[in-house]
C-alpha cells in the first residue's frame, strides 16, 4: 500500500483540487476474494462508512460500478442543510409536528458537528465553510412559517434569526427589497461535494480498506457451509465471500434488496440544477426559499448554482438523467425572483442527478432483520447527514449485537 | 402556438437548400440562425458596413451563396435570425431571439444543420495572442476586411490549408510560409483532391489559381512538418515548426522557428454534433469526417423519428454534399407529409442523389488523404493550457487520469471542459490523451452528458414564472 504524507492528499495544482485518490490505480486491481464486510456504493455514504470501518479494524472492501462518487453524492450542490425546509412541514401543524422537527433538528446538530471537524478528522482541506444561510419569505404567510420554524428551532437549540423590512434590506441587500422576510442561519454553509466522499475512499485506502471500481454487483446470493460467510457477491469482475453487506447503492438501493425480497419505503427523483457564468464574487450564503423551490449559492469558482428539487427526466441507466426546459425556466423564474441581479447573467449548463428519498424522509439504517448479515445505509438529505449516519452504521457494526446506537424510526425493516 | 411543418436550425448551404426547397413544395418552413445573416461558414456574408463591388474581390463562393440566400429570401420560410436554440423536446424547438425571452417553435419535422467549428489542438503557446484558426482569419477577412497580421504563418491539413492562405494573400495579407502535415499529394491525387475540394468542375480554375498564386507570390509550402510551438512574451512571435513520421509525431532535430506576429491554424473541423447528442441521435465514429457523426439514411434521417440532419454538423463533407442532403432531405419530408408523392421524389431526388454519391466520392479520397494523426494530440507540455475558458493546463489533468477513464471524471475535478464553450475546445484533447494513457481507441471514449443550453443564455431570458412548482425538493412530477 503506498503511503502518501498526509496533506498531500490535496494537491493543488493550478487552483483545482484533487483528492490523493485519483492519482491511485489500484482500483483497477482484482477483487479480493473474501472481506468481512463488502458495501455496495461509492457514493458519500459508502466511502464514508468505509472509512469508518476501516478506522475501527474491520475488514472492509468497497465495490463501486464506475468511478466513485459519479451518482448523488457527485450532483449534487454540497450545501448543508440545517434549517427546517418545506418538506418537513405540513398542512395543519401539530405539537408532534412540533416535536418530530425538534428531533429532526438535532440530528441536523448532529451533522454539523461533524462537519466542524471533517477536515482534522480526514486531514485534508475539503471546501468545507459555515457561511450562513438564508430562508426567504415572499408572502405573509409564509413569513408566519418562518416564524413557527425559529421557534423550533430554538427549542431544538439551532440558531436562527428572523428579519423583515429595513433590517433585512441592510443584512442582505442584494436580495429583491420587496421580500417580506428572511430567515438567517449562521450555522448553514457547504462543503465540496467532489472532493468528501473521495477523500474518505483514500484515507479508507490508507487504512487498508479494499476499493474497487468499474466493479458492478449483479447479484447477491446468501450461503450456507462455508464457516464465517453468509453472502456471496457476484459481479461483472468474479465473486467475492463476506460476513456482512452494506447496500449503499443510494438511488438503486431498493432494487437490489428486492432481490433478497426487501420492499424498502423509498423512491427516486431526477433534479435538475443549473449552472451560470461567473461574476465578482458578493453572495456568502446559501438562499432557501420557504414556500417554492430554490436553493441558490455563488460558487469558489464565482459561478452560481441553481437548484432546489426541479424535476429532471428518468432515463434508463446508464444514460443520464435528462433536463426539463421548464424545470430551468421555473427555477430561473424563482432565482431571479429572489435575486435580481441574476437576470442578466448566463446559464452555461444545466445538469441533473436522481435523488432518492424515503416516504417519511428519515434514514433506512442498519441491519435487516428478516436478512441478518444484510444492512442498508440509504439517508434523502444525503450529503448532510450522509457521513453522520456512516458513523453511526460503523459504530454499530464495529460492536456486533450493540443495541441503541441507530434509532428505532430508521429500521431496515419498517 | 404555431406549428410548422418543417423547423431547420442552421442557416448555411444544408439548412437554406433545405428550408427553400420544402417551402417550394408547399411546405410550412421555419429556419433558425443565431448569426444575423444567413449563408453559413463558406457563404459568409460580409459585416455591416461593407458592401461587395465585384466578384474578382471576393471569389465565386460568394455569388453562388448568393444565388441560394436569393432563393431562401423570394420564399414563404419564415426567418429567425439572431436567434439561439435552448433545446429541442416534446417535437419543438425553444428558441431565444435577441433579447427576448424563450418561445417554442412546434414542429412536424426537424432537420438540424448546424455545421462545423475549426478543430481545436492544443500546444505550447496556442492561447497567446495572435494564433487564431484559419476559419477566424478567414471570416475575419471575408466580414470585415481585417488581416490577422503582417507576417502570417499557416500550418495544418486539409484541402483548405491550401485555400485559405490563398485566398488570405489574395487581400494582399502577407504570408510567410505555409506547413502541411500531411504528405505531398501525388500529381494525380493532387489533381483530384483539387477538384473535390471545391466540388465543383469550373471551380477547379480557382484551385489551380490557389496554387498558381502561392507559386508565383514565392510562398513556401511544406509537407510534413507541424507547429510545435508559437513563442512570445504577450503575444506570438515566432512559431517553431519541425517534421513528422507517418503518425505526425516530431522527429526531433528538425525544429525550426520562424518570425511571424499571426499563426493562422488549421487542421480541419469537428461536426457541431450537440443537438443531435442532446435528441439521442444516434452517432457513429469516423475519424475522416471529423470523429463522432451523426448516423444518416440515404435520406438524411437520424435514427430519431421525424429527426433530419444535413451538411457538415452530420460529419464532414464539404459544402455541394451539404446543399445535395439538405435538398434530399426537404423532398423526402414533403413526401413524408404527403405534399409530393412517391412517384415524384424519386424523379426529383435523382440529380441530388447523383451530385451527393459523386460528391460523396471525392470528399472521401480528400478527407482520407488528411486524415488526423495522433501526434498532434501529443504536443502539449505539463504547463500547456488544455482548457481555455477555465485555465486548465496539462498538469493538473495528468493526475486524474491514473484512475479514470471516463472523460466526465476528469471534467469534473479540473473544471475542463465546464466554462462557456462547454468543452468545444477541449474534449477532443481530453479523450486523446485518457486514448493514449490507458491504451484504449479514442472511438471508445465516452462524452460528457450532452445537457443544453448549446451556447450560454441569460437567466432572465429563460425564467418563466408561469411555471409553479408548489412543493420541494420532492414529487418530481
Ligand atoms: C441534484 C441533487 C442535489 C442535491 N443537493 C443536496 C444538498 O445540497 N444537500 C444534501 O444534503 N443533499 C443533497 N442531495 C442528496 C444527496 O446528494 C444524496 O442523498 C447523497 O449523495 C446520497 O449518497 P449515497 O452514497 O447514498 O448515494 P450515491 O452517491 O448515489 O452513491 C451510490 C453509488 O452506488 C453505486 N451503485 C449503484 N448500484 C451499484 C451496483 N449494483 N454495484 C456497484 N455499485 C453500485 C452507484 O454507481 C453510486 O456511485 C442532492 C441530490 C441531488 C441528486
Ligand atoms: C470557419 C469555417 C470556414 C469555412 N470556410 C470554407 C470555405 O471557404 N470553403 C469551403 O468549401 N468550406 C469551408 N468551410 C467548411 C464549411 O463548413 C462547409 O463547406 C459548409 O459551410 C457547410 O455547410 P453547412 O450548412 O453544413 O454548415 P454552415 O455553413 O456552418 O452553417 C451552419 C449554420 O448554423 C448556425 N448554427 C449552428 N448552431 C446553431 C444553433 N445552436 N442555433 C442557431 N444557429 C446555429 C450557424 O450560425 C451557421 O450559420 C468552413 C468551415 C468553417 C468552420
Amino acid at each position: 500500500m503506498q503511503q502518501l504524507p498526509l496533506r498531500n492528499t490535496l494537491s493543488m495544482l493550478n487552483n483545482t483540487f484533487l483528492p490523493g485518490y485519483l492519482s491511485q490505480s489500484e482500483n483497477f486491481e482484482e477483487l479480493p476474494t473474501q472481506s468481512d464486510v463488502v458495501i455496495i456504493g461509492g457514493g458519500l455514504l459508502g466511502t464514508a462508512l468505509s472509512y469508518y470501518l476501516a478506522k475501527s479494524g474491520v475488514e472492509v472492501t468497497l465495490l463501486e460500478r464506475n468511478d466513485l462518487n459519479r451518482e448523488a453524492s457527485g450532483t449534487n450542490a454540497g450545501s448543508f442543510h440545517f434549517q427546517i425546509a418545506l418538506h418537513q412541514l405540513t398542512d395543519n401543524m401539530t405539537d408532534a409536528d412540533d416535536k418530530r422537527l425538534a428531533e429532526e433538528t438535532k440530528l441536523m446538530l448532529d451533522a454539523a458537528m461533524l462537519w466542524d471537524d471533517i477536515e482534522k478528522e480526514l486531514d485534508a482541506d475539503l471546501g468545507v465553510h459555515f457561511t450562513g444561510g438564508f430562508m426567504v419569505a415572499e408572502t405573509q404567510e409564509e413569513l408566519q412559517v418562518l416564524r413557527d420554524k425559529q421557534r423550533i428551532e430554538e427549542i431544538a437549540g439551532l440558531e436562527t434569526q428572523v428579519m423583515t423590512g429595513n433590517e433585512m434590506r441592510e443584512f442582505a441587500p442584494y436580495l429583491a427589497p420587496d421580500l417580506s422576510g428572511i430567515a438567517f442561519c449562521p450555522r448553514e454553509g457547504h462543503a465540496n461535494p467532489l472532493l468528501v466522499g473521495p477523500t474518505y475512499a483514500y484515507r479508507a485506502h490508507q487504512l487498508g480498506a479494499k476499493i474497487r471500481t468499474n466493479c458492478e454487483v449483479i447479484r447477491i446470493e446468501q450461503i450456507t457451509g462455508i464457516p464465517g460467510f453468509r453472502f456471496k457477491i457476484h459481479t461483472n469482475r468474479g465473486t467475492i465471500l463476506c460476513n456482512r453487506v452494506v447496500n449503499a447503492s443510494g438511488a438503486w438501493t431498493a432494487e437490489i434488496s428486492s432481490q433478497l425480497g426487501l420492499n424498502l419505503p423509498m423512491g427516486l427523483s431526477g433534479l435538475h440544477v443549473n449552472v451560470t457564468e461567473p461574476r465578482e464574487y458578493f453572495l456568502e450564503a446559501m438562499v432557501q426559499h420557504i414556500g417554492r423551490r430554490l436553493t441558490l449559492k455563488q460558487t469558489t469558482n464565482n459561478t452560481f448554482i441553481i437548484g432546489g428539487g426541479w424535476p429532471s427526466r428518468e432515463e434508463k441507466f446508464p444514460l443520464r438523467y435528462s433536463n426539463f426546459w421548464e424545470s430551468a425556466a421555473g427555477n430561473a423564474a424563482v432565482a431571479v425572483r429572489v435575486l435580481p441581479m441574476l437576470k442578466d447573467v448566463q446559464l452555461v449548463r444545466v445538469w441533473s442527478g436522481v435523488w432518492a428519498y424515503t416516504n417519511d424522509f428519515k434514514p433506512i439504517l442498519g441491519e435487516s432483520e428478516k436478512i441478518p448479515g444484510y444492512h442498508i445505509a440509504m439517508v434523502p438529505t444525503g450529503f448532510t447527514l450522509g457521513p453522520m449516519v456512516s458513523r453511526m452504521l460503523a459504530e454499530y457494526m464495529s460492536q456486533p449485537g450493540a443495541k441503541g446506537l441507530i434509532p428505532n424510526e430508521f429500521h431496515v425493516d419498517r | 402556438m404555431k406549428t410548422f411543418d418543417l423547423v431547420v436550425i442552421g442557416g448555411g448551404p444544408a439548412g437554406i437548400a433545405a428550408a427553400a426547397t420544402a417551402s417550394k413544395h408547399g411546405l410550412q418552413v421555419a429556419i433558425i440562425d443565431e448569426r444575423p445573416t444567413l449563408g453559413g461558414q463558406i457563404y459568409k456574408r460580409v459585416g455591416p458596413g461593407f458592401k461587395v463591388k465585384s466578384a474578382k474581390e471576393v471569389g465565386k463562393d460568394y455569388f453562388l451563396g448568393e444565388e441560394l440566400i436569393n432563393e431562401l429570401e423570394n420564399s414563404s420560410v419564415e426567418l429567425f435570425l439572431e436567434t439561439l436554440v435552448g433545446t429541442i423536446e416534446n417535437s419543438a424547438v425553444v428558441i431565444v431571439r435577441n433579447g427576448e425571452s424563450a418561445e417554442r417553435l412546434n414542429y412536424k419535422k426537424l432537420l438540424i444543420s448546424p455545421g462545423a467549428y475549426d478543430r481545436p489542438v492544443a500546444f505550447p503557446g496556442w492561447t497567446l495572442p495572435g494564433v487564431i484558426t484559419a476559419g477566424a482569419a478567414q471570416s475575419l477577412v471575408k466580414t470585415q476586411r481585417v488581416n490577422p497580421g503582417s507576417r502570417i504563418f499557416f500550418a495544418g491539413s486539409g484541402p483548405l490549408a491550401l485555400a485559405f492562405p490563398a485566398q488570405l494573400s489574395g487581400y494582399g495579407a502577407n504570408i510567410v510560409g505555409i506547413i502541411e502535415a500531411a504528405p505531398r499529394p501525388g500529381i494525380f491525387k493532387a489533381l483530384r483532391i483539387l477538384l473535390a475540394v471545391i466540388g465543383n468542375l469550373d471551380l477547379m480554375r480557382d484551385a489551380a489559381k490557389y496554387q498558381f498564386h502561392l507559386i508565383s507570390n514565392r510562398i513556401p509550402m511544406t509537407y510534413r512538418r507541424i507547429i510545435v510551438s508559437a513563442n512570445g512574451k504577450d503575444r506570438v512571435e515566432s512559431v517553431t515548426h519541425a517534421k513528422v513520421d507517418k503518425n505526425w509525431r516530431v522527429i526531433p532535430g528538425t525544429e525550426k522557428t520562424v518570425e511571424v506576429d499571426a499563426l493562422c491554424v488549421g487542421y480541419g473541423f469537428f461536426p457541431s454534433v450537440e443537438l443531435f447528442r442532446l435528441l439521442d441521435c444516434e452517432l457513429e465514429y469516423e475519424e475522416s469526417r471529423g470523429g463522432a457523426v451523426v448516423k444518416l439514411d440515404n435520406w438524411g434521417a437520424t435514427s430519431v423519428a421525424n429527426v433530419f440532419g444535413a451538411g457538415d454538423g452530420t460529419g464532414i463533407s464539404g459544402s455541394y454534399v451539404a446543399i445535395a442532403r439538405g435538398r434530399l432531405a426537404a423532398l423526402k419530408i414533403a413526401a413524408e407529409l404527403g405534399k409530393i408523392s412517391d412517384k415524384a421524389l424519386s424523379t426529383l431526388a435523382a440529380g441530388y442523389q447523383r451530385t451527393f454519391s459523386q460528391r460523396t466520392k471525392f470528399q472521401r479520397a480528400i478527407n482520407n488523404a488528411y486524415e488526423i494523426k495522433s501526434g498532434i494530440y501529443e504536443l502539449a507540455d505539463n504547463g500547456t493550457v488544455i482548457c481555455r475558458c477555465e485555465s486548465v493546463k496539462l498538469e493538473s489533468i495528468l493526475p486524474v487520469l491514473e484512475s479514470t477513464i471516463d472523460p466526465s471524471v476528469v471534467k469534473a475535478y479540473t473544471r475542463c471542459g465546464m466554462g462557456l464553450c462547454q468543452g468545444r475546445n477541449c474534449q477532443r484533447q481530453i479523450s486523446a490523451l485518457i486514448a493514449q494513457k490507458h491504451g484504449i481507441p479514442i472511438s471508445q471514449i465516452t462524452q460528457a452528458t450532452p445537457r443544453f443550453p448549446t451556447k450560454p443564455i441569460k437567466l432572465g431570458q429563460i425564467a418563466d414564472a408561469t411555471v409553479t412548482s408548489e412543493k420541494y425538493f420532492i414529487d418530481a412530477e
